[in-house]
């Protein structure tokens, strides 16, 4: 089965290896797109994902999400250095830029959590990065106007944290 | 009322919402979260919920000063980044940008002193970074006037990357024998008065990008750098053209020698005269060694530009090496003086793989009015270039007489087809 298995890589320029959602979804990748997930990585590494990777925190929609940025990102990081790529700079950043743009809120956070559990780096950081693009900028107020955060201090309690922060208030 | 409070805060803590909110998002993700934060931003996040009260403090990044309103003179930001500093103690950092305005007023004696205070007090900031195990570190003076980093070298195991825009660099800072894990440093609109600029002995130091700086290190002494690991170097020289040492990993290399170069002779038109007693032509330590061309002879890909009448790569040819290795090389106008082409026709004997030559003839690019593409024509070589040179581009604003010149030499070289793609 190893044996099949290797020759498969060297045959088609990339071994598949199958996904699998907390509902059950399926979805067929080369381990070079996979691999920018630093867990599946590994996971290949130790030569585990035979049967398929089962990710029983991430859903199918979250996960088509994230398989399709890998895809978009393939090659990404083993061309470092290679031009050839650079023409496409321009088209990735526009993925990147649509795909966060367009997220309600919850979705984004599950798409963060998704980041952060398959440790995918760029993922995690670009949608951190949405995060706090949407913070910037604000008082406190709108920060929790923007993100539906509950103000659970007293009048009290946040007085007194303010006065223990006055040195990032007063501007 | 309390046990109401204290009933909607366990709701909060355990994430309530359904992991829909962003505050039941880990721990370790808001810390992530808030270093793209301007820091003041990050910080006052510990008013919005029980939840976030300490978030701020462990954030993997600051973004000091990164804000355009943020960027404020030394002064009027020190009470904040020393209460954000002491208070944050040292849960380590991923990245630190510390943006800062700092200009001195000499002729002010009080003004003189606080200017010195400012310094001392970024100066600790930047100990401070350190100190909790900064891996990105960018030093960025907004205000071009010159701010001294101490005399000190940095010292730390988890450094990788450094960049420092708009400062002055004294004597020891440039030694990186202290930082093993360093990879890249960016160093640009600075003042470099070291005698050195030293890599760790582990080899670390893969990318080296030195841009718009001065070299000042008195006049019968050059900056030497001693990288032996790198890769990849961009260096444009604007001063004191600095002494380059043996790199046997280098891969590509930029060095544009720009018309702020002090390496120019005043007694001869050609800006060398190269007798040994020249003040001008002999300003280097070692009299019989290559200042550029050396260090950078074990590259594949080299890009070599004068925008002045430098006399570096003159003098560096009377001690050509063999570029053994090198693949592609770009030239520009400076290389290709007739009637002899001395200089274009000397590098191109000392490179025997070449494969690509472009030359860029005043014209500076990126965009050129002329493309010209030739290739080597194989039947009658001439002796000593290149057998595998099979593509040379020649760019320019216009076919004049200059260039015709080039050309006719490049045919003289058996260098044939040359025809306008443009």
């Amino acid at each position: 089965m190893a044996a099949a298995a290797a020759e498969a890589t060297i045959d088609g320029g990339g071994k598949m290896i199958i996904l699998i959602s907390a509902d059950g979804k399926r979805f067929e990748v080369t381990e070079a797109v996979a691999s920018q997930s630093q867990l599946i990585s590994n996971m290949i590494e130790d030569d585990c994902t035979e049967n398929g990777v089962r990710l029983p925190n991430v859903d199918g929609d979250i996960l088509t999400m994230v398989v399709d940025y890998c895809n978009m990102h393939a090659g990404d990081a083993a061309a470092d250095g290679d031009t050839t790529k650079a023409s496409s700079t321009e088209e990735l950043k526009k993925f990147d830029a649509e795909l966060v743009q367009a997220l309600e809120n919850p979705v984004l956070f599950k798409l963060i959590l998704a980041a952060n559990f398959l440790n995918i780096k760029s993922l995690l950081d670009m949608t951190c990065q949405r995060v706090a693009d949407m913070m910037s900028g604000k008082t406190p107020e709108q920060m929790r106007e923007t993100f539906s955060i509950e103000n659970d201090f007293t009048p009290e309690e946040e007085a007194a944290i303010r006065q223990e922060n006055a040195w990032a208030f007063d501007d | 009322m309390p046990p109401a409070k204290r009933g909607r805060r366990m709701v909060d803590q355990d994430g309530g919402g359904g992991g829909d909110r962003v505050g039941a998002l880990p721990d370790e993700v808001l810390h992530h979260m808030l270093s793209f934060l301007p820091v003041r931003d990050a910080v006052q996040t510990c008013v919005l919920a029980h939840r976030w009260r300490d978030l701020w403090k462990s954030a993997t990044g600051l973004r000091i000063g990164s804000d355009e309103e943020d960027t404020a003179r030394v002064r009027e930001i020190r009470e904040f980044v020393d209460h954000l500093l002491l208070l944050r103690g040292c849960a380590p950092l991923d990245m630190c940008e510390l943006k800062f305005w700092f200009d001195s007023d000499e002729d002010d004696e009080e003004e003189d002193e606080e200017s010195k205070n400012d310094a001392r007090r970024v100066n600790l900031w930047i100990r401070s970074a350190v100190a909790s195990k900064v891996r990105n570190l960018v030093l960025n003076n907004i205000c071009s006037g010159s701010f001294e980093l101490d005399d000190l070298p940095l010292v730390s195991r988890h450094l990788t990357r450094l960049e420092l825009f708009n400062l002055e660099l004294t004597n020891r800072f440039c030694n990186f024998s202290s930082c093993p894990a360093l990879e890249h440093v960016k160093i640009a609109n600075s003042t470099v008065s070291c005698p050195r600029i030293i890599s760790s002995s582990t080899g670390s130091l893969l990318r080296l990008i030195i841009t718009r700086c001065s070299f000042v290190v008195g006049t019968s002494f050059r900056t030497k750098i001693c990288v032996p690991s790198l890769v990849s170097l961009q260096l444009d020289s604007n001063s004191k053209t600095p002494l380059l040492e043996s790199m046997p990993s280098l891969a590509e290399a930029t060095v544009r020698v720009t018309a702020g170069c002090s390496d120019v002779c005043g007694n001869a038109d050609s800006g060398y005269c190269g007798f040994e007693d020249c003040k001008y032509c002999y300003p280097i330590d070692d009299n019989r060694n290559c200042v550029l061309l050396n260090g950078l002879s074990e590259a594949k890909n080299l890009a070599l530009t004068a925008e002045c009448k430098t006399f570096i790569f003159k003098r560096d040819l009377q001690w050509c090496p063999t570029f053994s290795k090198l693949k592609t090389l770009l030239l520009n106008d400076h290389w290709c003086v007739a009637p002899d082409f001395h200089a274009l026709s000397c590098i191109l004997k000392h490179s025997p793989v070449l494969e690509k030559l472009t030359l860029h003839l005043f014209s500076k690019g990126p965009e050129h009015k002329v493309e010209l593409n030739g290739s080597f024509g194989l039947m009658d070589r001439p002796t000593g270039i290149s057998e595998r040179l099979n593509i040379v581009e020649v760019k320019c604003k216009v076919v004049d007489e200059n260039v015709s010149k080039v050309l006719k030499f490049l045919c003289a070289c058996n260098i044939r087809k040359l025809t306008n793609c443009s």
